[in-house]
């Protein structure tokens, strides 16, 4: 008796977690679709929870807040909690803002510099821009989830990004991320309450507040 | 007995003493040759002594580890920008297995595991090295206080996602290495000006060093030879489009400019009488005279050489065009004198009375003609360049032996039977014109001072500017592939534009240390002044000893277990793994241990492996001998003009540190002014000696206007030649005026003397006029053929010769000849002058 449960067991497992791979031609024709979706909704925002094991770390690092997003390239994502902090970049210039010190990084982003090359393995989860042209893309169906996973071609890419997987749902909003980076750190994100009205120009932006000290970590 | 009469008896009766003197003369000659023969292939060594900005460069070039480094470029297709990031690192590697690859830089040391762990092995001195403010404010990290603030944000910052904690935590846990490299922080302005890939990406740039044992030309075919093996293959694996391998550096220039040299050696020697030989031969159809002639131009070479290498050691590569001139001015000599000598056979006389005639009539002549050109040649004494010296003197010395040795010599080899030529062509051409000039010649005039005229206008028209070339790549060799690898990287790599090197040189450590101490605060307040755009000086590496003691004494005041202690608590307060933080606990140690009163710093040169990429770094600032160093100060502009040079020149240096101020464009800069002195007030310096010496000659007030003219004239129409056909003029090959003033005023020698003392005019003109034409097509044909040379200074110098040369060959026919026929001069007076030869009446 015990044994037919078992199988049972098994057989409606392996149901539950069924995924049908997608041939070649689905996934450029889901591409497609999530390209046409992102013309003509360039905007999304989200709620986030993420969790980074950064290596340097003996303990994951859990946090949670929104991010704003306009493709290609500009987004904005602020943390909640203890350790609070605002990101923004308008595609030229990345801030990050420390509300609790008073201090903020500025980073330029240039184009092919490695900052940039960074920004667009860690941003490539919500843009999905140019997906073929800068990942191997390979794909899967579970349920009405599609999962995409991305292997970067480019080397400067794959300096930051081992491995992208990302999950949309049915209706091709990012439900979630899963990094791995070559040093060994894996970030996972999960986004919820999903929004695609326009952003104002200004979440894109960033004026520090007065009495913020400026550092430029990596130079002008 | 007249001294014509004597080498007359010689060459014909004393054939056995002559030849045993000219073999006593080759053996010796060919002796100091192979023995001493010692060639200087140092591009710098044409440069004029003298400027320290000279001297400074070449200190720069010799004594600097950089000049071993080679640098590859591969330049892809746009599309193929992907690929080539694909491909580098296995490019990196196949450099790195080469035998003659010791070091390959891919990517800044900062950004490599092995870089920063390099880094941290010479942290220590780099430290304790630091200004004694700098010092205290930087080992307060070390306060357990403030190790806890740091980690605590530190951690927030990894929270909040930015890169600056992983870059700082990797390279400096402490927090103290970073601060030690604050005296690299104007580096960082020039490296990132200098990155490993273009803009675009369709470049990527490879430094190497290799360990080849000098810059020597020799060694540097062996090395280039193992460099070409490799481009044969480095491209393998590529599956892109077209990609090309760049390869430059001063091992590849080297070994192009000594290639090029034997070239050139060959090309100008061979070019130069197959012209000359060519020429005699049409002028005189006779085969063992031009065996004669060839003989004693390569006695003369041999001599010039032989007493050269006595006098220098060493000889310069410009100095390899010296052969290719000397034949096209020594043949001048044969064709004049045995033009005479021809004319005496023609009209009846004697193997030995037509000798001594053609020196008797021509000796005189051929003295006055190598007196100028010695002394034009001589005068590049006055050049400073090592290169032009040598060039100078020994074609006064060879042109000096050609006149001894046409004069003697070469009868040794013209045959006692000789036939009369039935038709020369050459001869009758010239008859008919002499006929024609004397008889009209304002006819003559007319044409020829219209066009010399206009000439003389486009010379002196700002409007028609003379093209200059002031830049290092104007001494390269001719289609250089260093030199097309060097632009192309230039063209593509956002470097701003080269900066000016300070080279200091200090006696110890000590003052090394204080030396750029000094340079750095004052070129400093310079930037935040805006006077220069940035700076970079190896004063982070030049150890003080007088710091490295204070700064020890200071240490021993920080409580090394509680920092201990502190920082393991901030990491197992803030979640840090701590076996990353491995080296900040042996930084700790490190600083404890230089608190021992007998501590010793190790040297840092010794701490770093031969293969770190931070050697790089290194041998850019420091010279072979650790005190000789270097720094880079970026101007605001390119340093092109004299007074932004002069500029530099006057607010970089501070009083008491000695510094030479250099850089290719910083020297070319210094040298205009002397270009221009080269041009202007040493060919006015040749054209009063000749002037003087035309003056003593003629004793003719209008043979000697009529002659100072014609060079006037010459020299007008050589410079509006070369602006019309935009040959331009570059730093060395202004020198080319006072050798057309030298050599352009024998022709006018040779006809004017004949003219003076001719008793029949039509006869005489005719006998020197062909053998002038001859001479001047020989000089010219000999110059022409430096063209071909590699070496763009030679071949210059080589053009612009000619050009000179050839307007002054037509001046002299068309203009001096008319103008003393139309000016009625005593000689066309003459009883005996022809009646058909009387002047027009217009």
């Amino acid at each position: 008796m015990s044994r037919i449960i078992l199988i049972i067991f098994f057989v409606l497992g392996a149901a539950v977690v069924h995924a049908d791979p997608l041939s070649p031609a689905d996934v450029k024709a889901l591409l497609d679709r999530i390209r046409a979706l992102r013309a003509s909704t360039p905007q999304m925002q989200a709620d986030f929870q993420e969790q980074r094991r950064v290596h340097l770390l003996d303990q994951p690092i859990t946090s949670s807040g929104r991010v704003w997003f306009q493709t290609p390239n500009k987004f904005r994502r602020e943390t909640k909690g203890s350790a609070p902090s605002v990101t923004v970049s308008d595609g030229q210039t990345l801030w990050i803002y420390y509300p609790n010190f008073k201090s903020a990084e500025r980073y330029s982003l240039a184009r092919r510099s490695p900052l940039d090359a960074g920004l667009t393995a860690l941003t490539a989860g919500l843009s999905l821009q140019n997906i073929e042209g800068n990942y191997r893309v390979t794909g899967t169906k579970n349920g009405d989830q599609y999962l995409l996973e991305l292997d970067p071609r480019s080397p400067s890419i794959r300096r930051f990004l081992q491995k992208l997987d990302v999950t949309l749902n049915a209706d091709l909003q990012v439900t979630r991320t899963e990094m791995a980076q070559p040093n060994g750190d894996r970030i996972v994100a999960e986004y919820t309450n999903h929004d695609s009205r326009p952003i104002p120009a200004s979440e894109f932006e960033f004026k520090p507040p007065a009495g913020t000290e400026v550092t430029t970590p990596l130079g002008k | 007995m007249k001294y014509s009469d004597q080498v007359a008896r010689l060459v014909t009766e004393r054939r056995g003493l002559m030849w045993t003197l000219v073999a006593f003369v080759f053996v010796v000659s060919l002796a100091i040759l192979i023995t001493r023969l010692r060639l200087d292939t140092e591009v710098l060594n044409l440069l004029p002594r003298g400027f320290p900005s000279v001297e400074a460069l070449k200190v720069y070039n010799g004594e600097f580890s950089q000049t071993r480094e080679l640098t590859f470029a591969l330049l892809c297709q746009p599309d193929d920008v992907d690929r080539l990031e694909e491909f580098a690192p296995h490019f990196t590697e196949k450099l790195r297995a080469q035998p003659w690859c010791l070091r390959v830089l891919n990517g800044s040391p900062m950004e490599t595991p092995d870089g920063v762990s390099d880094l941290q092995k010479i942290a220590l001195p780099l430290i304790l090295n630091l200004e004694p403010a700098d010092f205290d404010r930087a080992v307060q990290v070390l306060q357990p206080a403030r190790i806890q603030e740091r980690f605590a944000e530190l951690r927030h910052q990894l929270e909040s996602g930015s890169p600056r904690p992983e870059l700082e935590l990797s390279l400096d846990p402490l927090g103290l290495i970073m601060p030690s490299l604050k005296p690299f922080a104007g580096n960082a302005a020039v490296e990132s000006n200098e990155p490993l890939a273009s803009h675009d990406g369709t470049m990527r740039v490879f430094p190497l060093v290799t360990n080849q044992k000098s810059v020597s030309p020799f060694e540097s075919q062996r090395l280039m030879k193992q460099v070409d093996a490799f481009r044969a293959q480095a491209l393998e694996g590529w599956d892109g489009g077209p990609l090309q391998l760049l390869i430059t550096g001063r091992s590849a220039y080297v070994s192009e400019v000594s290639i090029a040299m034997r070239y050139d050696i060959v090309v100008t020697v061979l070019g130069s009488m197959l012209l000359v030989g060519a020429v005699f031969f049409i002028g005189f159809h006779r085969w063992l005279p031009l065996l004669g002639m060839g003989f004693a131009l390569f006695l003369c070479c041999l001599v010039a050489l032989a007493l050269g290498l006595l006098i220098f050691k060493e000889l310069n590569m410009v100095t390899v065009g010296f052969c290719a001139i000397l034949v096209g001015l020594g043949v001048d000599f044969a064709i004049l004198i045995y033009g005479r000598y021809q004319q005496g056979r023609n009209e009846g006389l004697e193997h030995r009375a037509a000798i001594a005639d053609s020196i008797h009539n021509l000796g005189r002549a051929i003295f006055f003609g190598a007196l100028t050109t010695a002394v034009g040649f001589l005068a590049l004494v006055l050049s400073d360049s090592t290169g032009f010296i040598q060039l100078g003197v020994l074609i006064a010395i060879g042109i000096s032996a050609a006149a001894v040795l046409m004069t003697t010599v070469f009868f040794l080899l013209v045959p006692e039977r000789t036939r009369p030529r039935p038709h020369d062509w050459l001869l009758n051409l010239v008859r008919h014109y002499v006929t024609r000039l004397l008889a009209r010649p304002r006819t003559i005039l007319a044409l020829s001072i219209p066009i010399l005229v206009i000439l003389g206008v486009i010379a002196f028209l700002p409007q028609f500017p003379l093209a200059i070339q002031a830049n290092a790549r104007s001494m390269e060799p001719k289609n250089s592939r260093a030199g097309h690898a060097l632009s192309l990287i230039m063209a593509k790599m956002p470097v701003r534009w080269e900066p000016v090197l300070a080279i200091v040189r200090a006696k110890d450590d000590q003052q090394l240390h204080d030396y750029w101490q000094a340079l750095t605060e004052h070129w400093t307040q310079l930037q935040r002044e805006g006077k220069i755009r940035s700076f970079s000086t190896p004063s982070a590496l030049a150890l003080s000893p007088r710091e490295i003691e204070r700064n020890r004494q200071q240490l021993r005041q920080v409580d090394f277990s509680s920092t201990r202690a502190a920082l393991q608590s901030a990491l197992t307060e803030n979640g840090f793994s701590a076996a990353t933080f491995a080296p900040a606990f042996h930084l700790l140690d490190q600083l404890q241990e230089a608190t021992a009163p007998d501590f010793k710093v190790k040297p840092w040169r010794e701490e770093l492996p031969p293969s770190s990429s931070w050697w790089f770094l290194v041998d850019r600032y420091f010279g072979h001998d650790p005190l000789l160093t270097t720094g880079f100060v970026t101007s605001n502009e390119p340093v092109t003009k004299q007074d932004k040079k002069n500029e530099l020149a006057r607010i970089l240096p501070v009083p008491g540190v000695p510094t030479e101020l250099s850089g290719w464009s910083y020297t070319l800069t210094d040298l205009v002014p002397w270009s221009s002195r080269q041009l202007l007030f040493i060919s006015a310096l040749m054209a009063i000696f000749d002037a003087s010496l035309l003056a003593l000659l003629y004793r003719d007030f209008r043979l000697w206007v009529i002659q100072v003219a014609t060079l006037a004239l010459a020299l007008a129409a050589m410079v509006a030649t070369m602006k019309i056909f935009q040959l331009p003029l570059n730093l060395l090959n202004v020198l080319a005026f006072r050798l057309v003033l030298a050599i352009g005023v024998d022709y006018g020698i040779y006809v004017l003397l004949v003219w003076q003392k001719s008793r029949n005019l039509a006869h005489d003109l005719a006998g020197v006029l062909k053998p002038v034409i001859l001479a001047g097509v020989t000089a010219i044909a000999g110059f022409g053929s430096l063209g071909l040379a590699h070496n763009p200074t030679l071949a210059g110098l080589g053009t612009s010769c000619a050009v000179g040369l050839c307007w002054s060959l037509l001046a002299t026919i068309f203009f001096t000849l008319p103008l003393a026929a139309a000016a009625r001069p005593n000689a066309l007076r003459e009883p005996s002058a022809s009646p058909n030869l009387e002047p027009e009446h217009v």
